[in-house]
Protein backbone atom coordinates (compact mmCIF):
# COMPACT_ATOMS: atom_id res chain seq x y z
CA UNK A 1 0.00 0.00 0.00
CA UNK A 2 3.10 2.38 0.33
CA UNK A 3 2.74 4.85 -2.67
CA UNK A 4 4.74 7.92 -3.26
CA UNK A 5 3.10 9.72 -5.10
CA UNK A 6 0.35 11.91 -3.29
CA UNK A 7 -2.79 11.07 -3.67
CA UNK A 8 -5.52 12.72 -5.72
CA UNK A 9 -8.40 14.08 -4.08
CA UNK A 10 -11.32 16.30 -5.32
CA UNK A 11 -9.77 18.96 -2.80
CA UNK A 12 -6.59 19.99 -4.50
CA UNK A 13 -5.34 21.37 -1.57
CA UNK A 14 -5.69 17.74 0.28
CA UNK A 15 -3.29 15.00 0.71
CA UNK A 16 -0.07 17.35 -0.12
CA UNK A 17 1.67 16.60 3.35
CA UNK A 18 4.31 13.33 3.58
CA UNK A 19 3.50 11.44 6.89
CA UNK A 20 5.42 9.14 8.98
CA UNK A 21 4.10 5.53 9.15
CA UNK A 22 5.26 1.93 10.42
CA UNK A 23 4.92 -1.25 8.50
CA UNK A 24 6.24 -4.90 9.22
CA UNK A 25 7.31 -6.76 6.07
CA UNK A 26 6.71 -10.75 7.26
CA UNK A 27 9.75 -12.35 8.77
CA UNK A 28 11.43 -9.07 8.42
CA UNK A 29 11.94 -5.77 10.62
CA UNK A 30 9.45 -3.36 11.36
CA UNK A 31 10.27 -0.24 9.45
CA UNK A 32 9.37 3.54 9.65
CA UNK A 33 9.06 5.35 5.72
CA UNK A 34 7.98 8.58 5.50
CA UNK A 35 5.60 9.45 2.64
CA UNK A 36 2.36 10.53 1.30
CA UNK A 37 -1.20 8.46 2.01
CA UNK A 38 -1.99 5.94 0.44
CA UNK A 39 -5.35 5.09 -1.78
CA UNK A 40 -7.08 3.64 0.80
CA UNK A 41 -6.92 5.92 3.08
CA UNK A 42 -7.93 9.09 0.70
CA UNK A 43 -10.82 6.65 0.39
CA UNK A 44 -12.16 6.51 3.80
CA UNK A 45 -11.09 10.40 4.32
CA UNK A 46 -12.78 11.49 1.02
CA UNK A 47 -15.82 9.43 2.17
CA UNK A 48 -16.56 11.61 5.50
CA UNK A 49 -15.55 14.95 3.46
CA UNK A 50 -18.28 13.60 0.98
CA UNK A 51 -20.96 12.90 3.66
CA UNK A 52 -19.62 16.24 5.63
CA UNK A 53 -20.06 18.39 1.99
CA UNK A 54 -23.72 16.60 1.41
CA UNK A 55 -24.75 17.46 4.62
CA UNK A 56 -23.97 21.29 4.67
CA UNK A 57 -25.38 21.57 0.91
CA UNK A 58 -28.93 19.76 2.71
CA UNK A 59 -28.77 22.06 5.28
CA UNK A 60 -27.91 25.30 2.94
CA UNK A 61 -31.07 24.15 1.13
CA UNK A 62 -33.35 23.58 3.76
CA UNK A 63 -32.39 26.85 5.28
CA UNK A 64 -33.15 29.02 2.02
CA UNK A 65 -36.46 27.13 1.68
CA UNK A 66 -37.22 27.85 5.43
CA UNK A 67 -37.57 24.79 6.35
CA UNK A 68 -34.57 25.07 9.17
CA UNK A 69 -33.02 27.73 11.20
CA UNK A 70 -29.19 29.19 10.24
CA UNK A 71 -28.38 27.48 13.28
CA UNK A 72 -28.41 24.41 11.29
CA UNK A 73 -26.39 25.53 8.39
CA UNK A 74 -23.56 26.81 10.22
CA UNK A 75 -23.63 23.92 12.81
CA UNK A 76 -22.94 21.59 9.62
CA UNK A 77 -20.57 23.93 8.27
CA UNK A 78 -18.49 23.70 11.16
CA UNK A 79 -18.66 20.03 10.97
CA UNK A 80 -20.93 19.77 14.61
CA UNK A 81 -23.89 17.73 16.23
CA UNK A 82 -26.19 19.48 18.52
CA UNK A 83 -24.15 17.90 21.68
CA UNK A 84 -20.88 19.47 20.45
CA UNK A 85 -22.32 22.48 19.32
CA UNK A 86 -24.22 23.34 22.86
CA UNK A 87 -20.73 22.57 24.67
CA UNK A 88 -19.52 25.31 22.44
CA UNK A 89 -22.50 27.83 22.81
CA UNK A 90 -22.98 27.18 26.24
CA UNK A 91 -26.77 26.25 25.51
CA UNK A 92 -28.37 23.07 26.71
CA UNK A 93 -28.71 20.16 23.70
CA UNK A 94 -32.73 20.70 24.23
CA UNK A 95 -33.02 24.27 23.64
CA UNK A 96 -29.96 23.41 20.53
CA UNK A 97 -32.87 21.46 18.66
CA UNK A 98 -35.51 24.14 19.12
CA UNK A 99 -33.67 26.56 18.06
CA UNK A 100 -33.03 24.45 14.80
CA UNK A 101 -36.99 26.12 13.91
CA UNK A 102 -36.69 28.87 12.03
CA UNK A 103 -39.81 30.06 14.25
CA UNK A 104 -38.03 29.68 17.39
CA UNK A 105 -34.92 31.03 16.02
CA UNK A 106 -36.59 34.75 14.59
CA UNK A 107 -37.37 35.05 18.68
CA UNK A 108 -33.86 34.37 19.93
CA UNK A 109 -32.88 37.30 22.34
CA UNK A 110 -29.47 39.15 21.17
CA UNK A 111 -27.08 37.74 23.79
CA UNK A 112 -28.56 34.19 22.43
CA UNK A 113 -27.50 35.45 18.71
CA UNK A 114 -24.38 36.27 20.05
CA UNK A 115 -23.26 33.29 21.78
CA UNK A 116 -24.41 31.15 18.54
CA UNK A 117 -22.87 34.01 16.68
CA UNK A 118 -19.13 33.46 18.91
CA UNK A 119 -19.17 29.84 19.09
CA UNK A 120 -19.54 29.35 15.15
CA UNK A 121 -16.82 32.85 14.86
CA UNK A 122 -19.07 34.62 13.13
CA UNK A 123 -21.07 37.92 13.29
CA UNK A 124 -24.78 38.35 14.33
CA UNK A 125 -25.34 39.81 10.90
CA UNK A 126 -23.50 36.56 9.30
CA UNK A 127 -26.17 34.56 11.55
CA UNK A 128 -28.87 36.04 10.67
CA UNK A 129 -28.20 36.14 6.50
CA UNK A 130 -26.60 32.70 5.11
CA UNK A 131 -24.53 33.95 1.92
CA UNK B 1 12.25 36.33 23.08
CA UNK B 2 12.84 32.57 23.76
CA UNK B 3 14.27 30.01 21.47
CA UNK B 4 15.36 26.65 22.35
CA UNK B 5 17.28 24.14 20.33
CA UNK B 6 14.56 21.24 19.86
CA UNK B 7 15.19 18.26 18.16
CA UNK B 8 11.89 17.74 15.90
CA UNK B 9 11.43 14.43 14.71
CA UNK B 10 8.82 13.29 13.09
CA UNK B 11 6.66 10.15 14.53
CA UNK B 12 3.66 8.01 13.73
CA UNK B 13 1.66 8.78 16.89
CA UNK B 14 1.52 12.58 17.95
CA UNK B 15 1.58 12.07 21.94
CA UNK B 16 4.28 9.28 21.94
CA UNK B 17 6.52 10.94 19.59
CA UNK B 18 5.98 14.43 21.93
CA UNK B 19 7.27 12.41 24.74
CA UNK B 20 10.04 11.02 23.17
CA UNK B 21 11.03 14.50 21.74
CA UNK B 22 10.40 15.81 25.50
CA UNK B 23 12.35 12.65 27.14
CA UNK B 24 15.11 13.37 24.56
CA UNK B 25 15.77 16.96 24.80
CA UNK B 26 15.96 16.53 28.51
CA UNK B 27 18.92 13.55 27.86
CA UNK B 28 17.03 10.47 28.25
CA UNK B 29 17.57 8.49 25.22
CA UNK B 30 14.26 6.36 24.35
CA UNK B 31 12.49 5.75 20.93
CA UNK B 32 8.82 6.49 20.36
CA UNK B 33 7.63 2.78 20.27
CA UNK B 34 9.17 2.39 23.94
CA UNK B 35 7.43 5.50 24.80
CA UNK B 36 4.70 4.41 23.73
CA UNK B 37 4.80 0.58 25.38
CA UNK B 38 5.80 1.76 28.56
CA UNK B 39 2.91 4.65 28.84
CA UNK B 40 0.75 1.46 27.75
CA UNK B 41 -0.70 3.20 24.96
CA UNK B 42 -2.65 0.11 22.99
CA UNK B 43 -5.82 -0.40 23.42
CA UNK B 44 -9.24 -1.44 21.89
CA UNK B 45 -12.67 -0.02 22.98
CA UNK B 46 -16.13 0.12 20.93
CA UNK B 47 -18.71 2.61 21.77
CA UNK B 48 -21.76 2.61 20.00
CA UNK B 49 -23.45 4.93 22.37
CA UNK B 50 -21.07 7.78 22.10
CA UNK B 51 -21.09 9.25 18.37
CA UNK B 52 -18.54 10.84 16.45
CA UNK B 53 -18.69 12.75 13.40
CA UNK B 54 -22.36 10.53 13.02
CA UNK B 55 -21.04 7.21 13.59
CA UNK B 56 -19.82 4.94 16.95
CA UNK B 57 -16.80 5.88 18.49
CA UNK B 58 -14.10 3.26 17.80
CA UNK B 59 -10.85 4.12 19.90
CA UNK B 60 -7.83 1.88 19.30
CA UNK B 61 -5.77 3.88 22.22
CA UNK B 62 -6.32 4.86 26.30
CA UNK B 63 -7.59 7.98 27.15
CA UNK B 64 -5.94 10.92 25.87
CA UNK B 65 -2.87 11.74 28.11
CA UNK B 66 -2.18 8.74 29.46
CA UNK B 67 0.73 8.08 27.41
CA UNK B 68 2.52 10.92 28.68
CA UNK B 69 1.53 10.62 32.48
CA UNK B 70 2.14 6.90 32.55
CA UNK B 71 5.99 7.15 31.00
CA UNK B 72 7.24 10.19 33.04
CA UNK B 73 5.78 8.41 36.53
CA UNK B 74 7.11 5.11 36.10
CA UNK B 75 10.45 6.32 34.71
CA UNK B 76 10.62 8.51 37.66
CA UNK B 77 10.52 11.64 35.89
CA UNK B 78 9.29 14.64 37.75
CA UNK B 79 6.43 16.69 35.55
CA UNK B 80 4.21 19.10 35.58
CA UNK B 81 0.59 19.64 34.29
CA UNK B 82 -1.56 22.41 34.19
CA UNK B 83 -4.92 23.51 33.04
CA UNK B 84 -6.58 26.80 33.18
CA UNK B 85 -9.47 28.19 32.81
CA UNK B 86 -8.42 31.90 31.85
CA UNK B 87 -7.00 31.60 28.27
CA UNK B 88 -5.16 34.48 29.17
CA UNK B 89 -3.60 33.73 32.55
CA UNK B 90 -2.55 30.08 30.36
CA UNK B 91 -0.44 32.04 28.30
CA UNK B 92 1.44 33.83 30.05
CA UNK B 93 2.41 30.48 32.29
CA UNK B 94 3.28 29.02 28.88
CA UNK B 95 5.94 32.39 28.49
CA UNK B 96 7.30 32.19 31.86
CA UNK B 97 7.53 28.35 31.37
CA UNK B 98 9.15 28.53 28.03
CA UNK B 99 11.63 31.91 29.34
CA UNK B 100 12.77 28.55 32.13
CA UNK B 101 14.28 27.00 29.22
CA UNK B 102 11.77 23.82 29.41
CA UNK B 103 10.16 23.29 26.30
CA UNK B 104 6.42 22.48 26.65
CA UNK B 105 4.20 20.11 25.71
CA UNK B 106 0.11 20.91 24.38
CA UNK B 107 -2.92 19.38 23.98
CA UNK B 108 -4.99 21.02 21.04
CA UNK B 109 -8.20 20.96 19.15
CA UNK B 110 -7.37 20.61 15.20
CA UNK B 111 -9.86 22.25 13.94
CA UNK B 112 -8.59 25.44 14.07
CA UNK B 113 -4.82 24.70 13.51
CA UNK B 114 -3.74 26.74 10.96
CA UNK B 115 -0.90 24.75 9.89
CA UNK B 116 -2.37 21.33 10.14
CA UNK B 117 -3.28 19.13 6.82
CA UNK B 118 -6.48 20.34 5.81
CA UNK B 119 -7.92 17.01 4.70
CA UNK B 120 -7.46 15.93 8.93
CA UNK B 121 -8.61 19.33 9.99
CA UNK B 122 -12.01 18.10 11.90
CA UNK B 123 -12.85 18.12 15.31
CA UNK B 124 -10.54 16.58 17.16
CA UNK B 125 -9.37 17.80 20.36
CA UNK B 126 -6.53 15.05 21.68
CA UNK B 127 -4.01 16.04 19.55
CA UNK B 128 -0.27 16.95 21.28
CA UNK B 129 2.58 19.03 20.03
CA UNK B 130 5.24 21.04 21.28
CA UNK B 131 5.80 24.52 21.63
CA UNK B 132 10.14 25.29 21.87
CA UNK B 133 9.90 29.45 22.09
CA UNK B 134 8.58 32.69 20.95
CA UNK B 135 8.93 36.02 19.36
CA UNK B 136 6.54 38.27 19.92
CA UNK B 137 3.04 37.15 19.05
CA UNK B 138 4.84 34.18 17.38
CA UNK B 139 4.83 30.63 19.01
CA UNK B 140 7.82 28.31 17.63
CA UNK B 141 6.14 24.93 17.48
CA UNK B 142 7.50 21.23 16.71
CA UNK B 143 4.73 19.02 15.72
CA UNK B 144 4.95 15.82 15.19
CA UNK B 145 2.68 15.17 12.20
CA UNK B 146 4.22 17.55 10.17
CA UNK B 147 7.83 17.12 8.30
CA UNK B 148 9.11 20.60 9.44
CA UNK B 149 8.95 22.78 11.92
CA UNK B 150 5.99 25.33 12.06
CA UNK B 151 4.55 28.59 13.73
CA UNK B 152 1.83 30.13 14.97
CA UNK B 153 0.31 33.11 16.19
CA UNK B 154 -0.83 33.79 19.83
CA UNK B 155 -4.50 34.50 18.82
CA UNK B 156 -4.76 30.92 16.53
CA UNK B 157 -2.66 29.23 19.44
CA UNK B 158 -5.15 30.22 22.42
CA UNK B 159 -7.70 29.40 19.96
CA UNK B 160 -7.10 26.02 19.90
CA UNK B 161 -6.01 25.25 22.77
CA UNK B 162 -9.05 26.25 24.46
CA UNK B 163 -10.99 24.26 21.69
CA UNK B 164 -14.75 23.18 23.33
CA UNK B 165 -16.54 20.35 22.69
CA UNK B 166 -15.57 16.52 23.84
CA UNK B 167 -12.34 16.30 25.51
CA UNK B 168 -11.93 19.67 25.53
CA UNK B 169 -8.05 20.52 26.37
CA UNK B 170 -9.24 23.88 28.70
CA UNK B 171 -5.31 24.79 27.83
CA UNK B 172 -3.54 21.68 29.11
CA UNK B 173 -0.21 22.06 28.93
CA UNK B 174 2.66 19.89 30.54
CA UNK B 175 6.88 19.62 30.88
CA UNK B 176 9.49 17.16 32.23
CA UNK B 177 11.25 19.64 34.62
CA UNK B 178 13.56 16.79 36.32
CA UNK B 179 14.74 13.70 34.47
CA UNK B 180 17.05 11.14 36.34
CA UNK B 181 20.69 10.53 34.82
CA UNK B 182 21.29 6.69 34.11
CA UNK B 183 17.76 5.58 34.54
CA UNK B 184 16.43 2.19 34.12
CA UNK B 185 14.00 1.44 31.78
CA UNK B 186 13.52 -2.63 32.14
CA UNK B 187 11.43 -2.54 34.90
CA UNK B 188 9.05 0.27 33.45
CA UNK B 189 8.77 -1.97 30.01
CA UNK B 190 7.67 -4.84 32.13
CA UNK B 191 4.64 -2.48 34.21
CA UNK B 192 4.01 -1.44 30.63
CA UNK B 193 3.16 -4.66 28.74
CA UNK B 194 1.58 -5.99 32.12
CA UNK B 195 -0.84 -2.98 31.88
CA UNK B 196 -1.12 -3.29 28.54
CA UNK B 197 -2.08 -7.23 28.38
CA UNK B 198 -4.34 -6.25 31.61
CA UNK B 199 -6.40 -3.68 29.64
CA UNK B 200 -6.73 -6.06 26.68
CA UNK B 201 -7.71 -9.12 27.92
CA UNK B 202 -7.95 -8.90 31.69
CA UNK B 203 -11.15 -6.39 32.39
CA UNK B 204 -14.51 -8.24 32.26
CA UNK B 205 -16.30 -5.81 30.20
CA UNK B 206 -17.82 -7.00 26.79
CA UNK B 207 -16.58 -3.46 24.47
CA UNK B 208 -13.06 -2.92 25.60
CA UNK B 209 -9.86 -5.47 24.59
CA UNK B 210 -10.15 -8.13 23.15
CA UNK B 211 -13.57 -8.85 23.65
CA UNK B 212 -14.50 -5.44 21.96
CA UNK B 213 -13.31 -6.40 18.69
CA UNK B 214 -15.25 -9.54 18.72
CA UNK B 215 -18.49 -7.51 19.95
CA UNK B 216 -17.73 -5.19 16.64
CA UNK B 217 -17.15 -7.93 14.57
CA UNK B 218 -21.01 -9.10 15.81
CA UNK B 219 -22.36 -5.73 15.07
CA UNK B 220 -20.78 -5.21 12.03
CA UNK B 221 -22.91 -8.29 10.23
CA UNK B 222 -25.69 -6.52 11.35
CA UNK B 223 -25.07 -3.52 10.15
CA UNK B 224 -26.29 -3.43 6.27
CA UNK B 225 -29.89 -5.29 7.56
CA UNK B 226 -30.51 -2.80 10.28
CA UNK B 227 -28.61 0.34 8.58
CA UNK B 228 -28.85 0.88 5.11
CA UNK B 229 -25.91 0.56 2.90
CA UNK B 230 -25.09 4.14 2.57
CA UNK B 231 -25.03 4.43 6.85
CA UNK B 232 -23.51 1.38 6.99
CA UNK B 233 -20.85 1.99 4.98
CA UNK B 234 -20.03 5.02 6.48
CA UNK B 235 -19.97 3.04 10.14
CA UNK B 236 -17.54 0.76 8.25
CA UNK B 237 -15.27 4.12 7.06
CA UNK B 238 -15.43 5.15 10.97
CA UNK B 239 -14.00 2.32 11.96
CA UNK B 240 -11.03 2.50 9.23
CA UNK B 241 -10.80 6.34 9.96
CA UNK B 242 -10.43 5.64 13.51
CA UNK B 243 -7.65 2.89 12.76
CA UNK B 244 -5.73 4.40 10.15
CA UNK B 245 -5.95 8.33 10.06
CA UNK B 246 -5.95 9.93 13.05
CA UNK B 247 -2.40 9.77 13.93
CA UNK B 248 -2.47 5.93 14.59
CA UNK B 249 1.20 5.19 12.83
CA UNK B 250 -0.98 2.35 10.84
CA UNK B 251 -2.95 -0.80 11.87
CA UNK B 252 -4.52 0.91 15.04
CA UNK B 253 -1.13 1.21 16.90
CA UNK B 254 -0.32 -2.62 16.23
CA UNK B 255 2.64 -1.85 13.99
CA UNK B 256 4.49 0.33 16.80
CA UNK B 257 3.31 -1.88 19.27
CA UNK B 258 5.35 -4.81 17.24
CA UNK B 259 7.99 -2.52 17.44
CA UNK B 260 7.83 -2.11 20.91
CA UNK B 261 8.18 -5.74 21.99
CA UNK B 262 11.10 -6.02 19.52
CA UNK B 263 13.04 -3.54 21.45
CA UNK B 264 11.91 -4.64 24.54
CA UNK B 265 12.89 -8.03 23.48
CA UNK B 266 16.68 -6.85 22.95
CA UNK B 267 16.78 -4.79 25.95
CA UNK B 268 15.44 -7.00 28.43
CA UNK B 269 17.31 -9.97 26.98
CA UNK B 270 14.23 -11.92 26.36
CA UNK B 271 13.87 -13.76 23.17
CA UNK B 272 10.69 -14.93 23.73
CA UNK B 273 9.22 -11.20 23.21
CA UNK B 274 10.81 -10.78 19.71
CA UNK B 275 8.45 -14.62 18.93
CA UNK B 276 6.03 -12.30 20.23
CA UNK B 277 6.76 -8.96 18.06
CA UNK B 278 6.44 -11.39 14.42
CA UNK B 279 3.19 -12.27 15.43
CA UNK B 280 2.32 -9.07 16.58
CA UNK B 281 3.62 -7.46 13.13
CA UNK B 282 1.52 -10.43 11.12
CA UNK B 283 -1.68 -9.45 12.95
CA UNK B 284 -0.99 -5.88 12.12
CA UNK B 285 -1.07 -6.76 8.64
CA UNK B 286 -3.96 -8.07 9.25
CA UNK B 287 -5.73 -5.38 10.25
CA UNK B 288 -3.85 -3.75 7.19
CA UNK B 289 -5.72 -6.10 5.39
CA UNK B 290 -8.76 -5.07 6.89
CA UNK B 291 -8.92 -1.33 6.15
CA UNK B 292 -7.85 -1.69 2.21
CA UNK B 293 -10.37 -3.93 1.93
CA UNK B 294 -12.92 -2.28 4.24
CA UNK B 295 -11.76 1.29 2.02
CA UNK B 296 -12.73 -0.42 -1.21
CA UNK B 297 -16.35 -1.28 0.07
CA UNK B 298 -16.59 2.52 0.95
CA UNK B 299 -15.49 3.89 -2.61
CA UNK B 300 -18.42 1.97 -3.76
CA UNK B 301 -21.44 3.51 -1.46
CA UNK B 302 -24.47 1.40 -1.33
CA UNK B 303 -22.54 -1.52 -3.27
CA UNK B 304 -20.30 -3.22 -1.18
CA UNK B 305 -18.11 -5.21 -2.54
CA UNK B 306 -16.32 -7.19 -0.05
CA UNK B 307 -19.23 -8.50 2.44
CA UNK B 308 -19.53 -7.03 5.84
CA UNK B 309 -19.86 -10.44 6.84
CA UNK B 310 -16.17 -11.18 4.98
CA UNK B 311 -14.88 -8.26 7.09
CA UNK B 312 -16.11 -9.25 10.22
CA UNK B 313 -14.34 -12.74 10.12
CA UNK B 314 -10.99 -11.09 9.75
CA UNK B 315 -11.92 -9.24 13.11
CA UNK B 316 -12.75 -12.50 15.07
CA UNK B 317 -9.19 -13.49 13.73
CA UNK B 318 -7.36 -10.51 14.91
CA UNK B 319 -9.02 -10.51 18.05
CA UNK B 320 -8.45 -14.46 18.33
CA UNK B 321 -4.68 -13.62 17.90
CA UNK B 322 -4.73 -10.79 20.11
CA UNK B 323 -5.87 -12.62 22.87
CA UNK B 324 -3.28 -15.53 22.54
CA UNK B 325 -0.72 -12.39 22.17
CA UNK B 326 -1.62 -10.32 25.10
CA UNK B 327 -2.55 -13.81 27.28
CA UNK B 328 1.19 -14.47 26.71
CA UNK B 329 2.66 -11.18 27.61
CA UNK B 330 0.58 -11.35 30.78
CA UNK B 331 3.05 -13.73 32.33
CA UNK B 332 6.33 -11.17 31.57
CA UNK B 333 8.15 -11.43 34.85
Amino acid sequence: MEETQNPVYKDKSYGQYRELSYSYEEGGKFETTVGFHGEADRLILQQAWDLFNERITEAKNKVLVGKASPVVYYMEKNLLDPMNLSMMAGISVWRVKLHFKPSFFRRLSAATMKKYADAFNITVDQLKNIE
Amino acid sequence: MVKLDFPHRQAGHCESGVTRNLLNYHGLPISEPVAFGIGAGLFFSYLPFLKMQHAPTTSFRVWPGQVFDRTTKVLGVTSRIHTFRDPKESMSKLNEVLEQGYPVGLQVGTFHLPFFPPEYRMHYNMHNMVVYGYEGDNYFISDTVMENLVEINNEDLMRVRFAKGAFAPQGRMYYPVDVPKNVDIRPAIVRGIRKTANNMVGIPFPLVGAKGIRYLAGRMRKWEKNLGPEKASYYLGQVLRMEEEVGTAGAGFRFIYGAFLEEASQILNQPWLKELSVEMGENANRWREFSYLGSRNCKKRGKPDQSYDFLADILLEVAGREEKIFKALAKIK
